[in-house]
């Protein structure tokens, strides 16, 4: 049943994890509380900058979903997932020294921080706080079934048994270390990742009996996988869909955002944001590539390995010998709880600094050092482990809201944030505007879903149905955003300008 | 450099990094889509399926080479905030 070869490596890759958390804690005592577990002290270099921002972006669907629609659907797979290579150098070129100033200058921790202090507003605050913990928590728990699926997949233990040991592991850890025991953990699970891509791809171009004879097999029996559009499988309003979501609006994600607060010196920005793009497409290239030649391992028809998701774990238990699947099981996992640790930090920042300690501030009390110790480790942990048990059963509600996760982030942050660091003319109306009215019809169809999980009856069936309308068939991203700028420009022209003093802290010079 | 300078600094560089986007999305059309009836192959793979993935990572790498190297700046980041703009 069980290969307790695959399990060693692991479990001591696991540990090691959590060392890093003890150390991490154990170094950082004496420093300021909050800024060192909720932003690392300002204290991050170039490399592990750029590890944590592509560790967090790059999801244990980039390990197994992905790569399994580049083996059905060829060579435009990964022509459209290059696109991601964008990712790295324009979230830090953009935002990384806007942000990085402005936090030092306002004493901000959080990228809600930042938007409180720049519109003056708590209530856009708690919404944002709000938005954060709600898709984070549903992106949390696809990691944790993700990565317990693959593990189960190849290990041949139990579902169970693989969310016990990783997700314990990422939750204990990140409580315990915060967010630089989130970024080394990050710089190693990284590592591990190319080094799991390259191992894979040794041995399946192996087991398939070489590239000549794979691609030989491929032009033979798959010529369109050789076509940009592979033979309609591949429209271009998808590529269309992917630079907008993929590329270009990830410079709105909060958890890659926050990490422009994070780092110690331009010095380290610029060289993140180079290191960053190569090692994207170093990973985004390696995997899909790996995926297209898994044909030469998984030779049959998509339905006999039941679905795309079981396209990897399948050629890792084909491909590889077993003594070393424990090993190529790490690169996916790490890819898994890289995502969850960065998502978690910010979640327990979101509740902890953003609404807590602030509702404290107001009420004029002072909260001792000692106390925000306990309260932020016990915050991380319970929302870690909260999301954990949500991922031992997790309900269709989940998966519900975690379809509209990433591109309702986007929406709800896109403008507030560009527009809010760079328009001087950009104000409270109109954020609160754009990020709710903006989300609000992005997630529309998730609420016509949510209403059909209550009811079935037909006349629900038909307002969910008019609920998931898009224009010209475009994902819903495009109308979301464009919502949202006009809502953001109404508010602008017609709402009250911002205070003087705020202008002159965010537009020095005028 | 004074608060007023940096901004400058940091507005000039966000703005060169969405150029750099626009360029890449233009390339990234032009070697995919562009090439993809070329007869050529490289490797048993047809040309854009090298030039589109590849040869965009590649590009996107020397364009942000460049980006750091002749566009941003350093800068200082723990100088405290002086009113008016000045030193």
């Amino acid at each position: 049943m069980g290969n307790l070869a695959a399990l060693l490596p692991l479990l001591i890759f696991m540990a090691l994890m959590i060392g890093i958390g003890f150390y991490v804690r154990r170094e950082s005592a004496g420093t300021s509380f909050v800024k060192s577990y909720f932003i690392g002290n300002h204290n991050l270099g170039g490399f592990v900058l750029a590890m944590t921002t592509v560790a967090t972006y790059s999801s244990v669907s980039s390990f197994v979903g992905g790569p399994g629609m580049a083996w059905q659907i060829g060579f435009g797979w990964i022509y459209m997932a290059v696109v991601q290579v964008t990712a790295i150098f324009l979230v830090l070129g953009i935002y990384g020294k806007r942000v990085a100033l402005l936090s030092r200058r306002l004493e901000a921790v959080t990228v809600v921080d930042i938007i409180r202090a720049r519109f003056n507003s708590d209530r856009l605050a708690g919404l944002a706080a709000f938005i954060i913990v709600l898709f984070f928590c549903a992106t949390m728990t696809a990691q944790f079934v993700g990565g317990a699926k693959l593990f189960s997949a190849v290990t041949g233990y139990s579902y169970e048994m693989g969310l016990l040991l990783f997700g314990l592991t990422v939750v204990l850890y990140t409580a315990i270390g915060g967010f630089r025991a989130v970024a080394l953990t990050d710089t190693c699970c990284a590592l591990v990742m190319m080094a799991g891509i390259v191992m894979l791809l040794y041995y399946v171009l192996q087991a398939g009996g070489g590239y000549e004879n794979i691609m030989a097999t491929l032009h033979a029996d798959h010529p369109e996988m050789f076509e940009p559009l592979s033979a309609g499988h591949m429209p271009l309003t998808l590529y269309l869909t992917q630079w907008i979501l993929v590329g270009i609006c990830t410079i709105a994600l909060p958890q890659s955002v926050v990490r422009g607060i994070s780092y110690k010196d331009t010095k380290g920005l610029h060289q993140a944001m180079l290191i960053g793009t190569v090692v994207v497409g170093f990973m985004n290239i390696g995997i899909n590539f790996t995926g297209i030649l898994a044909h030469g391992v998984l030779t049959g028809p998509l339905e006999s390995y039941g679905g795309v998701d079981n396209i990897i774990p399948k050629t890792i238990v084909a491909a590889m010998p077993p003594s070393l699947v424990g090993f190529a099981i790490i690169g996916p996992l790490a890819a898994s709880i890289s995502t969850i640790s960065g998502l978690l930090i910010v979640a327990s920042s979101a509740i902890i600094k953003d609404v807590y300690l602030h509702a404290q501030k107001a009420k004029g009390e002072k909260v001792s050092d000692k106390k925000l110790r306990h309260l932020s480790m016990a915050a991380t942990a319970a929302i870690g482990l909260l999301v954990f048990f949500i991922a031992v059963t997790p309900p269709s509600l989940i998966w519900i809201i975690n379809m509209f996760a990433f591109g309702g982030l986007e929406t709800a942050f896109f403008w507030v944030l560009l527009l809010g660091l760079f328009w001087r003319r950009a104000n409270k109306a109109g954020a609160l505007l754009a990020m709710a009215g903006g989300t609000f019809v992005y997630i529309l169809p998730m609420l016509g879903k949510i209403l059909l999980l209550i009811t079935s009856a037909e006349w629900a069936a038909s307002f969910a149905a008019a609920l998931n309308w898009s224009p010209f068939g475009l994902h819903r991203i495009v109308l979301g955003l464009t919502v949202s700028l006009i809502c953001f420009i109404v508010g602008a022209y017609k709402g009250k300008p911002t205070k003087e003093e705020t202008l002159a802290l965010f537009f020095p010079g005028r | 450099m004074t608060p007023k300078e940096k901004y400058r600094q940091i507005c000039r560089e966000a703005a060169a990094t969405g150029l750099v986007l626009l360029l890449l999305i233009l390339l990234w059309c032009a070697l995919g889509f562009g090439l993809a009836d070329s007869e050529v192959l490289i490797f048993g793979l047809p040309l854009w399926a090298i030039a589109g993935t590849l040869g965009i990572w590649l590009l996107a790498i020397v364009l942000t080479y460049l980006l750091v190297k002749f566009v941003f700046k350093d800068m200082s980041l723990s100088q405290p905030f002086v009113k008016n703009g000045k030193e």
